[in-house]
């Protein structure tokens, strides 16, 4: 699996140099720190908070922090995920780790708790309170290779399908300016229809459904995951050819592209964000409290599978979730180190 | 055109399959070829699971002001994650499946009668309540893993005669079956006197508490079954699949010309309002509406839809 962005490579090495030449300058096993969550109701959220769950537990058993406690809100609401950090700063956390419902209406609350001396590192949903750090990820890219694969593929271009997220959501604004930015660069692309999928296998395949039959002859379906097996399901239900569709590291997707590719050697590419960027913003968090100088804002690398690592992707997948690369502390430390 | 007029004041589910068909006339108008008959298909397809848990929607909102039911979304997920495990891809534990799927429905709405009568909590937070528990076990039971449905079950929930599909058919039957349920029997009879006047229907011998008990019932076990069907029809089930029926099982029940205060309900509407909800949609979508002006527009559609259905009351 090809990992964008130089981050697994030479890991070992280059974090025993790390370590070697900054000690811990603090020491970290009485702090504590609280991931602040506001949705759980899809299998990348699930995924995300099983890879924090599982890192955080190993963390306190060894006896590196005190506490790695997660915590979400029930209604996906900047009101109640608010109320939620307060809480958390009453508890007396060291660091809280969001992934926040609002980039910005959770910023009085994240200035409450960094006025209290608590290190809060924001990603994937990241807050604009300029005291929070950020682990930002890089949307508008993972639009534009979508694009870019296309163009390798598709030598006479034509006409393509673009399946959004949510209206009105930063990530999918970020997203369908990547791949209006691929579509201008390869201008023999044209979009011919755009639809709200809301990262939903059947809305997508519903709103899908409901344009196809306007469409002329699709190449490909750009997407932003989450939404690759509706679209499938609606071509395959309008009796159309399968187009290109660009699939999102979904367990479902990849069981989806490796039938097809068995049985008639359909080829795509898949790319998303691996969920355990989670356990990269705990291990920041805690780097941050270990007293060491990291920069507030940070970019995250996404995952890319290619059809020839499909099998291995498949299989580092678990049912039902997502195309997953979790990072230890050491992978953290390689990481922070790379960045600076 | 005195008659028309007169004939769509007295029936107010006629706005919906006017607007349905409009809006269908109009995209298909614009697409070339046949088009238009492929996508009349498609609405057809996707509104019968709408009308599905609208249907049991429009039972709970018949019983009056204040009854309303929540927990579908999750009760649609958690049916379709259960009987998916119990079929596992084999076509000989459908009916098992299916059963199971029931047993749901039947469990949550037990639960949500109880927590309403024996709690007394209002249905709007009860049904809610239980949605966090019920949404909470499918995310327990299933983990969000995708189990194929058996490939009978997938014909059933896809299959069309000369572009007809099957489960539209046979959701039509159901919605005739459920129309005489409503206007010819004494539980139908029950449900509405129970919305016009719940002290009046008490007085008058009806039975309400039972006739409550099997209203949230009906929704949750027509929620469940939809969740069957959903699962077959896209491939399996997921966490998040029942999310868009929460406010659209409710929104057919309005624009369908049922009365949002209760005691005066139609079935026919949920129809033509589930088609025109899709059709909607995929006619801004064709047009290339920006997101933002598709919301507008279906919020300002929908509000003159149900203007003019309402408008009925006060020309009496």
């Amino acid at each position: 699996m090809r990992i964008r962005q130089s981050l697994l490579f030479a890991t070992t090495a280059l974090a025993m140099t790390v370590a070697a030449v900054q000690p811990s300058v603090a020491d970290t096993s009485d702090k504590r720190i609280a991931l602040s969550n506001n949705y759980a109701g899809n299998s990348w959220r699930q995924a995300m908070l099983k890879s924090w769950g599982k890192n955080a537990d190993q963390a306190v058993s060894t006896g590196v922090v005190a506490a790695g406690d997660a915590f979400t809100t029930a209604e996906n609401q900047a009101t109640e995920q608010a109320a939620q950090i307060q809480n958390l700063i009453l508890q007396g956390y060291d660091a809280i780790v969001v992934n926040a419902a609002s980039p910005t209406a959770l910023n009085g609350a994240v200035k409450e708790a960094c006025d209290a001396g608590i290190v809060v590192v924001s990603f994937d949903g990241v807050v604009t309170e300029p005291c929070a750090w950020r682990i930002a990820v890089d949307f508008k890219k993972m639009g534009e290779i979508q694009v870019d694969y296309l163009s390798g593929r598709l030598a006479d271009g034509g006409e393509l399908l673009e399946i959004r997220g949510l209206a009105g959501v930063f990530v999918d604004d970020e997203i369908h300016s990547g791949i209006e930015a691929g579509v201008a660069n390869h201008d023999k692309f044209n979009i011919a229809g755009s639809v709200h999928g809301e990262w939903t296998q059947t809305v997508a395949q519903k709103a899908v459904a409901g344009i196809l039959p306007s469409m002329p002859e699709i190449v490909a379906v750009v997407t932003q995951g989450g939404d690759g097996y509706g679209a499938a399901q609606a071509f395959a239900a309008a009796g159309r050819p399968t187009p290109i569709i660009i699939m999102g590291n979904r367990h479902d997707e990849l069981t989806w592209w490796q039938e097809q590719k068995d049985a008639n050697g359909y080829e795509t590419m898949s790319v998303s964000i691996a969920p355990g960027v989670s356990t990269l913003a705990f291990w920041v968090a805690q780097q941050i409290l270990d007293g060491q100088d990291v920069p507030k804002e940070l970019i995250v690398p996404f995952l890319q599978i290619d059809q020839a690592d499909l099998e291995e992707g498949l299989a580092n997948t678990e049912p039902g979730g997502v195309s997953n690369v979790e990072y230890s502390q050491d992978d953290a430390k390689a990481y922070l180190e790379s960045v600076k | 055109m005195k008659r028309v007029q007169a004939f769509m004041r007295q029936h107010p589910w006629s706005w919906s399959f006017l607007a349905a068909f409009t809006t269908w006339a109009v995209t298909a108008a614009y697409i070339s070829g046949t088009g238009g008959l492929a996508l009349a298909s498609t609405a057809l397809s996707f509104s019968t699971f709408f009308v599905m848990v609208g249907i049991g929607q429009m039972f709970v909102i018949t019983l009056g002001p204040g009854n309303v039911d929540l927990s579908i979304p999750s009760t649609i997920t958690l049916s379709a994650v259960v009987s998916m495990m119990v079929m596992d891809g084999s076509n000989t534990l459908i009916v098992l499946g299916v059963l199971a799927a029931v047993g749901v429905g039947l469990l949550v709405g037990l639960f949500n009668y109880s927590l309403i009568r024996v709690l007394s909590i209002p249905p709007i937070i009860a049904t809610m309540s239980s949605s966090f528990l019920v949404q909470s076990s499918a995310i327990a039971l299933g983990r969000g893993v995708k189990i194929k449905p058996p490939l009978a079950l997938e014909w059933i929930s896809t299959a069309k005669i000369l572009g007809v599909p099957i489960l539209a058919l046979l959701v039509i039957a159901f919605a005739i079956g459920m129309a005489v349920v409503l206007n010819r029997t004494i539980y139908g009879r029950s449900v509405t006197a129970f919305g016009q006047n719940t002290r009046a229907a008490k007085l008058a011998g009806v039975p309400i508490e039972r006739i409550r008990y099997l209203t949230y019932t009906l929704s949750a076990v027509l929620a469940a079954v939809c969740g069957v069907f959903l699962a077959g029809f896209s491939g399996g089930s997921s966490l998040n699949m029942g999310e868009e029926y929460l406010l659209a099982s409710i929104a057919v029940v309005v624009i369908g010309g049922s009365s949002i205060a209760g005691g005066n309900s139609n079935v026919p509407g949920i129809f033509g309002s589930a088609l025109f909800l899709f059709l909607l949609v995929a006619m801004l979508n064709t047009f290339g509406a920006a997101a933002g002006l598709r919301l507008i527009l279906t919020g300002l559609i929908i509000v003159g839809v149900v203007t003019f259905a309402g408008g009925r009351k006060e020309s009496r």
